[in-house]
């Protein structure tokens, strides 16, 4: 089904996107004139009601174009995840919101800003809007302002949340490096424009495939150099190896509901552009014929090797490093270092089993035993079960706030509130807090990969996928084959590494004693985002059909071939 | 006119004890003496539920007699909540496995079966076996739960003991509305992880930390037996569904206990695997329903609250193993040497169990043997695969459920009482002052030990009958002897033979058991059992109520209206008492002479099975069994009279003119210092060599390889400056080293 709509249709296409920006008008209209709390609550009502109108997923090979939009299973997923993220999200940031309020006057540092709340709920609006026109966009143009309108949103929120030393470190390091990496994959489109003469994703894509053996001259040159410069744009996003360094610091210096937002948004942005420049050279579904060009399979056979390798030494460092951490916040940007990897060996699997399809290499896919998720859909899904972890653990931090100071009456003046920043922080927090020391106990399991919980059926699928790619083939140095069993064995031995960190944190939660508690004074609604992780982590844990489905659509979409 | 579906109302059982008992664990701090509202509430409800349901299903089964009867017909309603983890196309049966075996894949999957599709169905059915059971716990557990109120009363763990019944009450109910195996190996676990923690409830006292962990431990022996039977389940059978199942293109893939391969004759497996299956679930039943050579954790297990005792440990958990066999019937039916093994271990069971039973001086030990050996009874019943030794066994646990909860409740009353003493030989006489309990003990006593018309009487008698009816068929009509020489039963399934061969040819292995002559004498090993059973049961009750009036120091009694202190219970627990004894004196002929259960039960599917069903017998009440039955209690309470009654208790005792046999007997024929000797002893060892090699070998090598990514880490940690220009720099470094290997590789 392919359509060319008029403008106003593909003006209702946008609607969520366009209610989203209109929430975020209202929120920063009002701001002059209401009080603290109603921008987040109208931020709330945008999202759910972008929700409404963002419509389901459409069935297997549907979709609708309509000049730079399209809009199919991918981009319904996409959407989805990021709407559902972004409530959560919005009610852990209102939860932070709320604890500036309640310290105000108390004298400590550079303190937390305290006012500016309904331009905090303004710009988190526009980030979504800006994330979920990345999920539909089919032109190059269009991407990179989505993508922009992620990046200076974020840089606006994590300056205006934390207004101390280490506040400003981090949101300088971040826009410094965020504006590497954006011309950075500027550059990769520039490289794109140069092979397909427009700007249109789909044009370039049919035009590289039809590109025959030997490429046009240009193609030589300008092909590693926008899959190179694409990659590292999608790194810095998704926090992968080269361009991770900045996580670390970042997480540390900004606020625990700053570093919810940091660790699970740009993700899903960093993945929709690697799916775009990926898909470039797989045959769209309504295409008839399997004839690929020999540029789109150079295309691939650089892409897989450079994902996988970037995969494998992604989620090593980010593991060896977490395991060093005492500080909660940089231990967790370790962690979600080494999700990223793990992320990348699902997109890699897609790119290896694309060339394979392509005849580049002995027939795959003819397995014995299959999970029923090729690699994309797996990445897919690991992403959404990842996210909502990680935002869970977050809203926790959020929520639970600071520690007891060590001050009775008589000792003098009431020293300054310290909030919860390493692990030792969490001692005994099963006795002192019993319903957040099991969810975040949850989430850390479903992080670690701990059966039955959601993150198992994520690394479940991604390690099969990558056993799947070549089954028939026997394992030779080199090979393909090769290659993806050794990346599989990579991730399980990872997987063991994580298990020692998370474990820790558990640990001290639950068999160290006590010694000052916690306040859980961050906000009653990063305590509801806390509960609403909980029940959704628990609900794929019973039910993980759902996710399955249709994180399996959204993938075949792309990845044409599995019925 | 219904507004509740019973599908609805199914999911109600399990679920109202849950929701009791997550409320009892969130409120219980705040409800502090009124924490038992919840659970008890929610295992009212559930009961109430379970009643309508056993009536719905009533309702389906066809009639027995009147001018609507017709052949039973199977009753069963499956509700699939959800499915769980399912993948499709997720396997490929291996090359001439048994589930690639056409006749053991019958019609429509053949087609199909290149490839399967795995999923885990959150399936709960409902059929008369199912209801049966359903009725049973929910109200034995209301019954317990309320008696509680009292018996628990200003215990410090009060919310923690409701919450424990009550997610007991849950997960014994899915136990037995699951209809996959797979669901029923997690109930299994979960069942026994409440036994464990009720056990235990005590748990600063070391016997009651003991008792738990050795239940724990022996236990695990069944599961695991539990869990390679359901592997090779799968492996034979290519699902773990009870049911049929519809895929989406119309194939109709048969569960092992569904319709579609009930009605095939040889639609299972025989042969090594089938036994093999078979004597793992037996080992599985035996862990959990304490049968030898499991079944020394039952008597420590009486370290719990006795309100425990009752439902777990005598009426409710340790039946799980009968359930299992007879749900599991058609697969026993294939394989006669395992049913005969089935009926070895029980009636042996039931025999030791009895002889230990006779010196106990420990009133809830006493009836912790008498529990084991009515087990063994039940066990006994089910070996004889015939239609009447399963709806038998499923009647004795029934009525067993009754007495015996009512003899536990009756013992924690005095207990109670007593000021915890439990040891017969420190009181007596107490008919005087707890007139309740030893009236109603009585009753528990006399329905026990078999006295006409009690209900254990009839229910014993009709394991009498169907073990008498193997062992002399002739006497037994010749429907019944053809059915055992040339019918059905002798089915070997992997045999293309015709069944006539099969059935003449000699058996060889555990088959060649399954002669009349060990039936001969299995029957007359349960008669003495039955005559013991009597002794001992009447020995205690000799023993606690009549006599010189002697309570221990300690126990303080209340002002009694005529002269001399009450020691009786309070109302919350003597109602429970007083109505439990109705049924224990009710039922049995109830039932009997209605024929109502064991009717009703034939119609589950697996009672339907042709292997089950042609043995079929008209039902008839067998005098001379009842007579003989009769004589043997007759015979133990006679002898409990003359050496206890109206004597003290703390005095000499008959059991001493056994001699070595009483030490044997007291010592429990040595089964603990065997199991020390040759099992704990070897594997502490074991334990220790292996200990000491972990610690030295493998976490040597195991801190060395941890070091590695440690250091690495350090490394990788000397990159993290935190200055921005080196960052900015590596990074596009990477970019660039990317994109010159990759243009590298475009050339190469």
């Amino acid at each position: 089904m392919t359509s060319n709509m008029s403008s106003l249709q593909s003006f209702f296409l946008l609607a969520p996107e366009i209610l989203l920006v209109t929430a975020a008008l209202i929120t920063f209209l009002g701001g002059a004139f209401t009080g603290l709390r109603s921008g987040w609550f109208v931020a709330l009502v945008g999202i759910v009601a972008a929700m409404l109108v963002a419509g389901g997923q459409p069935a297997d090979g549907a979709w609708i174009e309509s000049g730079g939009i399209r809009i199919d299973a991918f981009s319904t997923y996409i959407r989805w995840t990021v709407l559902g993220l972004g409530a959560i999200l919005a009610l852990v940031q209102a939860g932070d919101l709320f604890r500036s309020a309640v310290t105000r006057g108390n004298s400590f540092g550079g303190g937390f800003h305290t006012g500016g709340t309904c331009e905090e709920a303004g710009t988190f609006l526009i980030l979504l809007a800006g994330l979920s026109l990345t999920a539909v966009a089919n032109d190059l143009v269009l991407l990179f302002i989505g993508l922009e309108l992620v990046s200076i949103p974020t840089y606006i929120l994590l300056a205006l949340k934390r207004t101390d030393a280490h506040g400003q470190e981090a949101s300088l390091k971040y826009f410094f490096l965020s504006l590497v990496a954006s011309a950075l994959f500027l550059y990769a489109a520039v490289c794109l424009y140069g092979i397909g003469g427009s700007t249109s994703l789909a044009i370039i894509g049919a035009r590289l495939r039809s590109a025959g053996e030997p490429m046009p001259g240009m193609a030589t040159v300008l092909l590693p150099v926008a899959i190179g410069m694409a990659m590292a744009g999608a790194a810095f996003r998704l926090a992968a190896v080269p361009m991770q360094f900045y996580a670390p610091d970042v997480y540390e210096g900004t606020s625990p509901s700053n570093a919810a937002l940091l660790s699970t948004l740009p993700k899903v942005a960093g993945i929709v552009v690697l799916v775009r420049v990926l898909a470039l050279a797989i045959m769209p579904t309504d295409a008839g014929d399997d004839a690929v060009g020999g540029a789109a399979m150079a295309h691939l056979s650089l892409f897989w090797p450079l994902a996988a390798t970037l995969a494998a030494v992604t989620m090593t460092v980010g593991n060896v490093m977490a395991l060093l951490q005492r500080n909660l916040r940089r231990l967790l940007a370790c962690s979600s270092i080494a999700h990223a990897g793990y992320l990348l060996v699902g997109i890699a699997t897609a790119a290896a089993a694309a060339s394979a399809r392509a005849g580049n290499g002995p027939a795959g896919a003819d397995t014995s035993w299959t999970l029923g998720l090729g690699g994309l859909s797996a990445t897919l899904f690991y992403l959404a079960t990842y996210a909502l972890a990680t935002a869970g653990i977050f809203a926790a931090i959020t929520y639970l706030g600071h520690r007891w100071p060590e001050w009775t009456a008589g000792s003098g003046p009431r020293p300054p509130r310290e909030e919860i920043a390493t692990v030792d922080d969490l001692d005994g927090l099963s006795s002192t807090n019993p319903v957040a020391a099991f969810a975040i106990t949850l989430f850390l399991l479903s992080l670690a990969g701990i059966p039955p919980l959601p993150g198992f059926w994520g690394k479940l699928s991604l390690a099969t996928s990558a056993l799947e790619v070549d089954w028939n083939a026997a394992i030779t140095l080199g090979s393909r084959r090769a290659w993806f069993v050794s990346l599989a064995v990579i991730l399980v031995l990872n997987a063991a590494i994580a298990a020692a960190y998370y474990l820790r944190i558990i640990a001290a939660m639950y068999f160290r004693s006590n010694r000052r508690g916690v306040q859980a004074d961050g906000g009653l609604t990063a305590g509801i985002a806390m509960l609403l992780c909980t029940a959704l982590v628990l609900m794929v844990t019973v039910q993980p059909r759902g996710l399955f489905v249709s994180s399996s659509r959204a993938g075949n979409v792309i990845e044409k071939s599995r019925p | 006119m219904q507004e509740f579906s019973p599908s609805t109302l199914l999911v109600l059982v399990p679920l109202l004890p849950l929701v009791g008992a997550i409320l009892t664990v969130m409120l219980g701090r705040t409800l502090g003496a009124k924490a038992h509202l919840p659970a008890i509430a929610g295992i009212a409800a559930a009961a109430a539920v379970a009643v309508m349901l056993l009536a719905a299903t009533a309702r389906d089964v066809s009639p027995a007699h009147g001018p609507h009867a017709e052949a039973v017909r199977p009753v069963e309603m499956i509700s699939t909540l959800w499915k769980w983890a399912s993948f499709d196309a997720a396997y490929t049966p291996p090359e001439g496995s048994p589930a690639t075996d056409a006749r053991l894949t019958p019609r429509d999957l053949a087609a199909s079966q290149d490839v399967r599709s795995f999923s885990i169905p959150v399936a709960l059915r409902l059929d008369p076996l199912t209801a049966t059971m359903l009725t049973i716990i929910t109200c034995v557990g209301l019954l317990v739960a309320i008696y509680s109120t009292g018996y628990m009363h200003d215990d410090p763990g009060y919310p923690r003991f409701f919450a424990l019944v009550a997610m007991f009450v849950f997960s014994m109910s899915m136990l037995v509305a699951a209809s996959n195996f797979l669901l029923v190996y997690v109930f299994w676990e979960a069942v026994g992880a409440c036994s464990y923690l009720l056990i235990g409830f005590w748990f600063t006292k070391p016997e009651a930390a003991r008792a738990a962990k050795k239940a724990f431990l022996v236990n695990r022996v069944g599961d695991f037996g539990l869990a390679i039977a359901v592997f090779l389940l799968w492996m034979s059978y290519g699902t773990l569904d009870f049911h049929d199942t519809i895929s989406p293109d119309g194939v109709i893939m048969p569960g092992i206990l569904g319709q579609t391969r009930l009605a095939d004759a040889a639609g299972y497996a025989g042969g090594a695997v089938g036994t093999a299956i078979c004597l793992l679930l037996l080992l599985a039943a035996c862990g959990k329903s304490a049968q030898l050579p499991l079944h020394v954790w039952l008597p420590d297990a009486m370290e719990g609250p006795t309100p425990a005792s009752a439902l777990i440990h005598a009426a409710t958990m340790v039946t799980a193993g009968i359930y299992l066999i007879t749900r599991s019937a058609p697969l026993f039916a294939a394989c006669p040497g395992a049913l005969t093994m089935v009926s070895i271990v029980g009636a042996t069971t039931a025999l030791v169990a009895a002889l230990i039973g006779t010196v106990q001086n420990d009133l809830k030990r006493v009836l912790a043997y008498s529990t084991i050996s009515q087990l063994g009874y039940m066990f006994a019943s089910l070996g004889t695969g015939t239609l009447l030794g399963f709806t038998a066994a499923i009647f004795h646990l029934l009525t067993h459920a009754c007495f015996k909860a009512l003899l536990f409740l009756g013992a924690g009353s005095v207990m109670h009482a007593m000021g915890g003493v439990i040891d017969m030989r420190r009181f007596g006489g107490l008919r005087r002052v707890m007139p309740i309990t030893a009236a109603t003990f009585f009753v528990g006593a006399a329905a026990l030990a078999g006295v006409a018309p009690f209900a254990g009487f009839f229910s014993k008698d009709e394991i009498l009958a169907a073990l008498h009816a193997k062992g002399w068929p002739a006497a037994h009509g010749d429907h019944h002897a053809m059915a055992v020489a040339g019918g059905p039963f002798h089915l070997a399934a992997f045999s293309t033979d015709a069944t006539h061969a099969t059935a003449t040819a000699p058996a060889v292995g555990l088959d060649a058991l399954d002669r009349p002559e060990t039936w001969q004498i299995l029957f007359w090993m349960s008669l003495v059992t039955a005559g013991l059973t009597a002794f001992y049961t009447f020995r205690a009750v000799f023993m606690t109520f009549t006599g010189p009036t002697r309570v221990p120091e300690g126990a303080h009694g209340h002002g009694g209206h005529d002269g001399h202190e009450s020691y009786e219970s309070p109302a919350s627990m003597t109602w429970p008492l007083m109505i439990l004894a109705v049924p224990s004196a009710l039922v049995g002929w109830l039932l009997f002479s209605t024929n109502w259960l064991a009717h009703f039960l034939s119609a589950t599917p697996s009672l339907t099975a042709p292997t089950v069903a042609a043995t079929a017998t008209p039902h008839v009440f067998h005098m001379d069994l009842a007579i003989q039955g009769t004589l043997a209690a007759a015979i133990g309470i006679v002898i409990a009279a003359i050496g206890h009654l109206g004597r003290r208790s703390d005095g000499p005792q008959l059991e001493r003119f056994l001699g070595p046999l009483q030490t044997l007997f007291a010592n429990k024929f040595y089964f603990d210092q065997i199991y020390s000797v040759f099992i704990v002893r070897p594997l502490e060892a074991l334990a220790l060599v292996a200990a000491l090699f972990d610690r030295y070998v493998i976490d040597g090598t195991v801190d060395a390889i941890a070091g590695l990514p440690v250091a690495l880490g350090g490394i990788v940690r000397r990159s993290q400056s935190g200055l921005l220009q080196r960052y900015a720099l590596a990074g596009v470094m990477g970019v660039l080293a990317i994109v010159v290997l990759l243009a590298w590789q475009l050339r190469g």
